[in-house]
């Protein structure tokens, strides 16, 4: 059952197209890694997905045309985001946090907050804390749990390892495996290719704003994914294909 | 569209015409009284606009100067019984005395603590009045200050005394325009509009603060001293906030950064009340809403709205003129540079050199330093270790502006172009610094321009362009600082494969000068054919430096760009 | 003369006061990055609505605290949808500009209405002294401090452990992040708008009694939110309320060994001194390097 529709989504920045007629669908509960070298588009095609950035080109989230909603609608209709560099409210304590993001009455609202401190445990030692005070690694938790109260259908991840030790990135990954496991669909962009492939069904490759590779995770070839990040100096500038 | 700037010079004219006709043929004493007072506050208002429309910073001490010109005019006037070619001087003197005493300290300044600053001082001026009636009359002021005297010839009120004053309005408000297109004002937009990037391109930023600030004190005092000689009195009310928010609207409505729009907005709201007077009692609330109703629909001003309706004429571009001989440039070292934020180690002693004539990339993973690297070198940043070493000198942690000048030039990661200005005004102002005009500044930079392939884009506003031209300006701004060394952050972001290829042409140009170029870079398609030599960053270190193919094959550079395997 | 312990209090109920204007200011200040410059004139326009409807409510000034907090929030609203709103995208010079409009619009409104005289409302509870054993006191003096301290109290509050609190915040924080979390920002930024203001409001009705209140009154006050929310570091709230005790009690302080003007003289060098020496205000983080 598709979940997540995009087509022919462009996006930029001041005259730079970062996003370029990108078409993909997500099923519900599938893993998606989007992949590619930085200024590939990932960023800023999970922003239009959003609504943060505008942008042309359609979005269907389960049959809902969604490409006129503000963001903070789409987010109430089953989106979840992690932005690249977790921005966590700092001066708000680690409950008011995750707090903020609910949109369901107290009590479930406590409720969820239980899920996401039972998913995160070193957040409810840190509970009373201010977000600020919080550990690289805390804080990208307390981000995703952050996403996790608004109950999305769709986890869009930017960058979740980034500034992250690998020790600390891994137990980042566990977190996402497990939430993908319950049944939330996961859009996750990532730099760090290998981690990213290790965690998802299928891989989306992108170069210069534009799809290049849609298929099965383990189909995606080492060689290929070296050559698409650090270019073949031998055969001079790789081209897409 | 030429004949939209004969319409504008013809409208300027008819309405000097205009104005001449009112003031001799229509108006009553108390309507050239009114037109008296506009001059008064368009004068203060252009001195205004120059600190803060063109220079950007909030400074809430404009009415304090007007006040102070005003009561040294009063008090030498009405108690030594001083004439005009005496006070008037010192008019002028004793605010931008003022100004300089105050000045340096507050510039540096944040800028709402700027503003609150130069408040402080006002409100500490404004007591002094009050307090020392000795000296000012107190409360009630001083009475019984002479006209101006103007070689024995005392100027009589209305049509002469208005006279008079807009005289000075117009020597002052051309010699301010006459700066504001020149050099020095070109330098202040930029400080104004990026000052990062001003003192990059070698600007003393402070200093151009300093001396806008003095010179909005020459102005307000200036009109202070005039506004006394009309009103025969001086009295503490010429230091109360109304008056500095009265200057700031006129500056602001008028068309904030334009020496014109300050005399218009001061002619506006001196006549807006007026024309409600009608109105009786509720004149001054429809005057309220009618102010609301202007900044809503005019954010930009009056001069914001003619410019829309009437484009300027497009000045010629200048005739382009080949640059001074460089001089030979030398190796720039990297030695156990250091630098943590909060705890965070951002650069972790790293140390490379980079040779004139060759291209040098710098490649790593999101976060692992680059642009502080760079910020470091450029002077945006303090290391807290380490040296940068060109042609002898240790560079680290010297002002970015000194870096400047001792040859180093940089773009930004985020083409940060000044929106209004020209694409040849832009790449002028890396030669503002070094050049005696800015005619020479922008037939230099037009040289630079052909050299790249974007001289036609010289007459566009650099807001629009798309990212190429954009990086393509930024790179001609850059060039036009003739550097010994160029550092380069993500100049191929956003381009196109043939764009790149382009920029790579020009970069190899560039370097076969004998430039020492460093591009930090994610595309190895564009970076690894262009580069000699490659130095890869991850968490602050230097995992490998040497030849592109065998960097991008080192099995510690892999697994730090495509991350470890899953745990 | 008046005792220490009479002047410390009289300080701290002026400061209180000011301590609503100066919230007011910077909530606005920290949802919207826009300086209100009419926040002062929207106290003396509490002032003035409860001068206006203290015939019509036969009770002590205490009454007339909702009304007057309700209403103000309205007006409030409709500063933000006029001189806010239309404005949001472009430079915040344009925000000073529109507010400053406000302003003139509510003084002049103000004179037309009520005459330029100067007002007094009703004092909240009684206009008598107390006595606190030895101490005798003013029965407004402590109302201010305990009304005062209660709207601040019910602020941090609803700030704290509500939902809206929290929206409130996260909007202040970080508007990107806070939509992106399903917060409505323009809602928010609105009833920010509606709160300063009632909070204006109600620091008018606390000072007319004691102070009288003229439609002028607003300039001098805006200036000490400006310098409280300075002082106090720029968008820092508890430094606002702190900032604005400081002010008080200066003010009052000062006043009675000296004078009102050196009051104010010896406030603001110290000020500027404050200003010179630590940038960033008594609460405020460290100032980056400016190039």
């Amino acid at each position: 059952m598709t979940l997540l529709t995009i087509e022919g989504l462009s996006a930029g920045y001041g005259g730079a197209v970062a996003v370029d007629g990108v078409s993909l669908a997500l099923k519900a509960g599938e893993t998606v890694a989007l992949l590619g070298a930085n200024g590939a588009g990932k960023s800023t095609l999970l922003k239009a997905v959003l609504g943060l950035v505008p942008a042309r080109g359609r979005v269907v989230l389960d049959g809902v045309e969604v490409g006129g909603l503000a963001a903070e609608k789409r987010v109430r209709l089953g989106l979840g985001y992690v932005p690249e560099g977790r921005r966590v409210f700092a001066g708000m304590s680690v409950r008011d946090n995750l707090e903020v993001a609910s949109f369901a009455g107290t009590a479930e609202r406590g409720r969820d907050l239980e899920r996401v401190l039972a998913l995160f445990p070193q957040l409810r030692e840190k509970a009373g804390e201010r977000a600020w005070r919080l550990s690289g690694g805390q804080q990208q938790m307390l981000a995703v749990g952050r996403a996790l109260m608004g109950r999305p259908r769709l986890l869009l991840l930017d960058e979740p390892s980034l500034g992250l030790s690998p020790k600390v990135a891994g137990e980042v990954f566990a977190a996402v495996r497990a939430i993908a496991a319950q049944g939330t669909a996961v859009l996750l962009a990532e730099q760090s290719a290998r981690r990213a492939l290790a965690a998802a069904g299928r891989a989306v490759l992108l170069r210069l704003g534009r799809v290049v590779h849609d298929g099965p995770a383990d189909a995606l070839d080492a060689e290929a994914l070296r050559a698409a990040f650090l270019g073949d100096p031998i055969l001079g500038p790789s081209e897409s294909s | 569209m030429k004949w939209r700037g004969a319409v504008r010079r013809v409208l300027f004219a008819l309405g000097v015409v205009a104005l001449l006709a009112y003031a001799v043929l229509y108006a009553s004493p108390y309507g050239l009284r009114v037109l008296t007072v506009a001059g008064v506050y368009a004068l203060a208002t252009v001195g205004f606009q120059v600190v803060f429309g063109l220079g950007g910073a909030l400074s809430l001490a404009q009415g304090t100067f007007f006040g102070v010109g005003a009561y040294v005019t009063g008090i030498l006037g009405s108690q030594l019984g001083w004439t005009f070619p005496a006070t008037f001087p010192l008019s002028l003197a004793v605010p931008v005395g003022l100004a300089l005493l105050v000045g340096l300290p507050v510039l540096r300044l944040e800028s709402h603590y700027f503003a609150l600053a130069t408040l402080g001082v006002a409100q500490v001026v404004l007591l002094l009045a009050v307090n020392t009636p000795e000296l000012t009359g107190g409360a009630n002021g001083l009475a019984g200050v002479p006209g101006i005297v103007l070689a024995g010839w005392a100027v009589p009120r209305g049509l002469p005394l208005a006279a008079v004053v807009w005289a000075c309005v117009a020597l002052g408000a051309a010699a301010a325009a006459r700066l504001a297109h020149g050099r020095w004002g070109r330098a202040l937009t930029l400080v104004r509009d990026d000052p990062l990037a001003a003192a990059t391109l070698g600007l003393d930023v402070g200093r151009l603060r300093l001396t806008a600030f003095a010179l909005s004190a020459l102005y307000g005092g200036a009109a202070g001293a005039l506004s006394v000689h009309t009103q025969r009195v001086v009295s503490p009310e010429v230091l109360e906030f109304p008056v500095m928010v009265a200057i700031l609207t006129m500056a602001v409505v008028g068309g904030r950064g334009r020496i014109a729009g300050a005399v218009l907005g001061a002619v506006l709201l001196v006549h807006l009340p007026e024309w409600f007077r009608g109105l009786e009692r509720s004149y001054l609330i429809v005057y309220g809403l009618a102010l609301l109703a202007a900044i809503v629909v005019a954010p930009h001003g009056i001069t914001g709205v003619l410019d829309r309706l009437l484009p300027p004429r497009v000045r010629p571009l200048p005739k382009a003129a080949a640059l001074p001989e460089r001089a030979a440039g030398g190796a720039l070292r990297v030695e156990g540079l250091r630098k943590a934020f909060g705890g965070v180690r951002a650069v972790d002693g790293v140390s490379f050199t980079l040779e004139p004539g060759r291209v040098t990339g710098l490649i790593g993973p999101n976060g692992s330093g680059k642009t502080t690297v760079i910020n470091l070198i450029s002077g945006l940043e303090r290391p807290d270790g380490g040296r940068v070493m060109l042609g002898g000198r240790n560079l680290a942690g010297a002002r970015p502006d000194w870096v400047a000048r001792a040859g180093i030039a940089r773009t930004f990661q985020a083409a940060g172009l000044p929106e209004g200005a020209t694409v040849l005004e832009a790449v002028a102002a890396a030669r503002l610094e070094r050049d005696p005009s800015v005619a020479q500044a922008e037939a230099h930079a037009r040289t630079v321009l052909e050299r790249l392939g974007v001289a036609e884009l010289a007459g566009r506003p650099c807001g629009g362009l798309p990212a190429a031209l954009r990086r393509r300006v930024e790179l001609a701004r850059a060039l036009a600082r003739q550097p010994a060394v160029l550092l380069l952050d993500e100049p191929a972001a956003g381009l196109t494969d043939g764009e790149k290829a382009e920029l790579a042409r020009h970069l190899a140009a560039v370097a076969a000068e004998g430039v020492a170029v460093l591009v930090v870079e994610h595309d190895m398609g564009f970076l690894l054919p262009l580069a000699q030599r490659v130095v890869a960053l991850d968490q602050g270190r230097v995992l490998a430096d040497g030849a592109p193919g065998d960097v991008v094959r080192h099995p510690a550079v892999v697994a730090a760009y495509l991350g470890e395997g899953s745990p | 003369m008046l005792t220490a312990a009479q002047l410390l209090l009289n300080g701290v109920a002026l400061g209180a006061a000011y301590a609503l204007v100066a919230l007011g200011f910077v909530l606005v200040l920290n949802a919207t990055g826009a300086v209100n410059f009419a926040q002062g004139d929207l106290v003396m326009a509490g002032g003035m609505l409860a001068v206006a409807l203290a015939p019509l409510v036969p009770a002590p000034g205490i009454a007339l605290l909702p009304v007057v907090l309700v209403l103000m929030a309205g007006l409030g609203l409709l500063v933000s949808l006029a001189a806010y709103l239309p404005l949001r995208g472009r430079p915040h010079v344009g925000v000073f500009i529109s507010t400053i409009a406000v302003g003139i619009v509510l003084q002049n409104g103000a004179t037309v209405l009520l005459g330029p005289e100067p007002r007094a409302a009703p004092p909240l509870f009684g206009g008598g002294t107390l006595r606190l054993g030895e101490l005798v006191v003013a029965e407004q003096s402590l109302a201010i401090v305990a009304v005062a301290a209660l709207l601040i109290g019910a602020q941090q509050w609803v700030f704290a452990r509500t939902q809206l609190g929290r929206r409130l915040r996260a909007t202040a924080q970080d508007p990107e992040m806070a939509r992106a979390c399903g917060v409505p920002v323009t809602a928010m930024i609105l009833a920010t708008f509606a709160l300063g203001t009632a909070y204006a409001g109600a620091a008018g009705l606390l000072l007319a009694n004691q102070f009288f209140v003229t439609p002028t009154a607003g300039g001098d006050l805006i200036l000490k939110a400006y310098i409280a929310v300075t002082i106090g570091g720029w968008g820092s709230v508890p430094g606002a309320v702190a900032g604005a005790l400081v002010i008080a009690l200066f003010e009052v302080g000062v006043s009675a060994v000296l004078s009102y003007p050196v009051a104010m003289g010896a406030l603001y060098v110290t000020l500027l001194v404050v200003l010179v020496a630590r940038p960033q205000g008594l609460f405020g983080e460290v100032a980056r390097r400016r190039a």
